[in-house]
């Protein structure tokens, strides 16, 4: 009974118009209300959700996205994607795919990778002629690559709540090929979309140029660079990565391009605080939301209809992706990974699927749930990076989300794309 | 009342941009430190995640007075504008009241955890949860202010964009 | 009191199947048997409902009735609970179980009571010891220049230091990733949650120092416990100390199947002898146990030790 209330309260709140953050809020105030649970429970979740250290990758790599754009960086890191894609149609969108997975090979956080390409690529893309919900569509989908290419935190969670024993490091190399399959199949749909939407393809600059513009966006390439290198050789964690990212930046900007004044510095930075607050706010609601949602049996009465229906192995598998899209749509996707776990692998094991396998299945459904309405944090950052509308950018993100179901069914069925690698190291 | 609000506004942005930088700053210490000194600032993690807290919620608050948290609009764009205002009246509504809720909830977590300390800095825990109480207040504030605006036929002015 | 049929919600961060949560999971059986189903137990396992300082903070104000915690989370509000975590205080297992299930255990679950708590049992932990990237630790110098992930604790960051390595604060999350990639030398740990985590397979020197052998602890919501008749309460306490043995039972074999499983994977182990570490953490007893109290308990304590 509560958690209809719950649900439907949240449905009239969205409908008539009060922002996601606190029909979420507000719909589970009332619920605790009627639970007769204290308030301050309500709030303590809140505070606890958003105060969570690997969250702080948020803030900095908007910060230092909004910084990229402001001292030039990110433009010069175009004019060589444009060199690179300049006679492709819709090239900027297989870019930002490409750049995405390069990003995602990083910092496994899909919010990250969302705010760091969003704010370099999505001006660059609306310049263009590219409309903001195109841009928004191809880095908000492309941002879930950085859950299944390694490293992903993501799994490391995943590992912890299995009840049987699961490599993490098996789980890593599961994760590269569906990664790069629905990669591909993201930029092979960027690109459809861009011909039928007629977006320019550009004309290669000649040689020339191109190494000028390679030479010039040198600094900010490096930024990558210095990333990956430092996480893959220990000197930082992902989180502090991020923070990295944000004051390399400044010293370039100050030092080398010498474009970053004390105006544009605090330019960035409100406005890196404007995208974060309001991600954040919704990270906190939506905690309040999550905890009613278990507490009231959310996830089980789901996989509790499960298993009455069949016992079918392919049809359980279905119902599987389905239950973890709509619990996906819900929540966010650590809790959802730690909920969901132990209900599902079992299920799942018992009819024969191997537990490394069910992770990558995990991470591809539950990253889904990232980009899709109600609640989903990449969403909505990259419509408030993007400055579109989440209703204008659902309605034709269809193409996108056909290709990552596709794919999803493919890994699903195909225990092979993500158990092959694996295999080979073992 | 319009004073005082674009006061809040500027002052939360101010503060909140204020605390991004500072958190930038430490943690960027943490790494370094790390190399420099034997042994890394055991403060640095919680000191973080302590201002950010702060910022966040700070500049959540100014969003209500700037419009910026996003929303799904079709269905009050789709109506006459009498009904319309309503609507948004009844939304600017719910967000006061969650702020005021936000005001009380975080209110109560001060007092019930102030004996309590945050590790490695010694604070009391309750301090973290300040802004919550602060934060809510204004929220409540900027929601009144919308419905006035509504109520006379207008808009809040955005102050930053 | 209630004569009404009452549901008490438990929460654990273990997973479903971890001796804690199955303990509890008992005692609620053993609840209902005795209660004639007027109290039973609804457990929610896995950290669902929240990470256990923060769900100690709903407990306390009566969002969840029954939690298990660590005693670190404890710690900055109930300050005998430091006492069981000092490093080296216990000499054996059996040491721990009989400080905490006599005098001096009982005097930290009255501790709680001012805090809006109720302590009602301690649970095993095993023993935390140290495990590295790159070599076994046979000795306080062997220590010397690694970085060690620690919870975010003054009492573990000064007892690194204290036996001569780094302490690096570390979040929960990025520990694997860390000892993966060297931004951290090793960590510490207890066997069940070595393998677990699968940290082993990052870092496969574990060094039984069994540094901290600090107990967990079930506690009940003070508001939940006063809307209870004096019968209730005395039937709850009764069948919390009644899971006590049965946890133990798992607790014991769940120690020696992770233990060997770990081992078969190629972990290799030490057992150092901790004479030359306790000497070195004599500091860090000084500067946390700081109150008279503290001391008298670690008096008592240390004078129940059987190998004296
Ligand atoms: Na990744
Ligand atoms: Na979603």
């Amino acid at each position: 009974m509560e958690l209809t209330v719950l649900l439907l309260l949240l449905a009239v709140l969205l409908a008539i118009g009060v922002p996601v953050a606190f029909a979420l809020g507000a719909a589970s105030v009332a619920t605790f209300l009627l639970l007769d649970i204290p308030v301050v429970v309500a709030f303590q979740r809140m505070a606890a959700s958003m105060n969570v250290f690997t969250l702080m990758a948020i803030p900095f790599f908007v910060f230092a996205g909004d910084l990229m754009a402001r001292t030039g960086i990110a433009e010069r890191l175009v004019r060589v994607a444009e060199g690179a894609f300049g006679r492709a149609r819709g090239g900027l969108g297989q870019v930002d795919v490409g750049a995405s997975m390069m990003f995602g090979a990083v910092s496994g956080s899909a919010v990250a990778s969302v705010s760091a390409m969003g704010s370099t690529l999505m001006p660059m893309m609306k310049e263009k002629g590219y409309d903001a919900d195109y841009a928004v569509n191809v880095t908000i989908t492309a941002a879930i690559l950085g859950i299944l290419i390694p490293p992903s935190h993501n799994m490391i969670i995943y590992a912890a709540a299995s009840p049987v024993s699961v490599s993490v490091g098996d789980l890593f190399l599961a994760g590269i090929v569906p990664g790069l399959l629905a990669g591909a199949a993201l930029m092979f749909v960027a690109w459809r979309v861009a011909i039928r939407r007629g977006y320019p393809g550009g004309t290669f600059p000649g040689w020339r140029s191109f190494t000028k513009s390679l030479i010039a966006a040198f600094p900010g390439l490096m930024t990558a660079l210095i990333i990956v290198f430092g996480i893959l050789l220990g000197v930082f964690t992902p989180t502090e990565s991020s923070a990295v990212a944000v004051i390399y930046t400044i010293v370039i900007g100050v030092l080398v391009y010498r474009s970053l004044g004390y105006i544009a510095f605090v330019e960035a930075a409100s406005s890196a605080v404007r995208t974060t607050a309001m991600v954040m706010l919704i990270i906190g609601t939506a905690g309040m939301f999550g905890w009613l949602f278990a507490l009231l049996h959310g996830p089980e009465m789901l996989s509790g209809g499960l298993t009455a229906v069949s016992q079918d192995p392919a049809v359980i598998m279905l119902m599987i992706l389905l239950v973890l899209l709509v619990l996906g749509a819900f929540m966010d996707m650590a809790p959802l990974i730690i909920i969901t776990t132990p209900i599902f692998l079992p299920v799942a094991v018992a009819t024969g699927v191997d537990p490394v396998h069910f992770g990558i299945i995990m991470m591809l459904s539950l990253g889904i749930g990232l980009v899709t309405p109600p609640v989903g944090s990449v969403l909505f950052v990259g419509c408030a990076v993007g400055q579109a509308k989440p209703e204008q950018v659902v309605r034709t993100i269809w193409p996108f989300y056909l290709a990552l179901m596709i794919v999803l069914l493919l890994v699903a069925y195909l225990p092979s794309l993500s158990l092959w690698l694996p295999e080979q190291f073992n | 009342m319009s004073v005082l609000s674009r006061f809040l506004s500027r002052m939360s942005l101010w503060f909140s941009a204020f605390g991004l930088v500072m958190m930038t700053a430490i943690i960027g210490w943490q790494v370094v430190a790390r190399y420099l000194l034997a042994n890394a600032p055991a403060w640095a993690e919680q000191a973080a995640l302590f201002l950010m807290l702060w910022f966040i919620l700070f500049a959540a608050a100014a969003g209500v007075r700037e419009g910026f948290h996003i929303r799904l609009s079709i269905l009050q764009d789709s109506l006459a504008e009498g009904r319309r205002q309503l609507m948004a009246i009844a939304c600017h509504a719910i967000v006061g009241a969650f702020g005021i809720a936000m005001a009380y909830g975080g209110a109560q977590l001060v007092v019930e955890t102030w004996e309590h300390t945050i590790p490695t800095l010694g604070l009391p825990r309750g301090l973290s949860y300040v802004p919550l109480a602060v934060a809510g207040v204004i929220i409540a504030f900027f929601a009144g202010e919308h419905i006035l605006a509504e109520r006379k036929g207008s808009k809040v002015e955005p102050l930053w964009s | 009191a209630s004569r009404d049929a009452r549901l008490l919600r438990a929460v654990d961060t273990h997973p479903d199947g971890y001796p804690t949560v199955e303990a509890v999971k008992h005692m609620g059986e053993l609840l209902a048997q005795r209660s004639g189903g007027r109290l039973a137990i609804e457990h929610y396992a896995g950290g669902v409902l929240g990470q256990e300082r923060d769900a100690l903070e709903i407990t306390i104000f009566g969002g969840i009735d029954l939690n298990r915690v660590n005693l670190a989370p404890l710690n900055p509000i109930v300050p005998e609970t430091v006492v069981p975590g000092l490093p080296f205080l216990f000499s054996s297992t059996q040491h721990m179980r009989s400080a905490m299930d006599g005098e001096p255990g009982r005097r930290i679950l009255d501790a709680l009571e001012p805090h809006g708590l109720i302590g009602l049992c301690f649970y095993d932990s095993g023993g935390r010891s140290f495990y590295t990237t790159e070599r076994l630790i046979e000795e306080p110098e062997d220590l010397a220049g690694l970085k060690i992930r620690v919870q975010s604790s003054d009492l573990f960051v000064e007892m690194v230091s204290a036996l001569g390595g780094n302490p690096t604060p570390m979040d929960f999350g990025e520990v694997y990733q860390g000892l993966m990639q060297g931004t951290v030398d090793g960590a510490e740990n207890n066997w069940p949650s070595y393998e677990s985590t699968r940290h082993f397979e990052v870092a496969p020197y574990y060094s039984e120092t069994r540094h901290v052998m600090a107990p967990e602890i079930l506690t009940m919501s003070a508001i939940s416990w006063d809307r209870l008749s004096e019968d209730d309460r005395a039937l709850i306490r009764q069948c919390a100390q009644d899971s006590v043995p049965y946890m133990r039972g798992l607790w014991d074999a769940k120690v020696e199947q992770s233990r060997a499983a770990v081992v078969a994977s190629g972990v290799r182990v030490a057992n150092p002898e901790i004479s030359a570490f306790q000497q070195r953490v004599q500091p860090v007893w000084d500067r946390f146990v700081a109150t008279p109290d503290m001391r008298a308990l670690v008096a008592d304590i240390q004078a129940l030790d059987p190998a004296l």
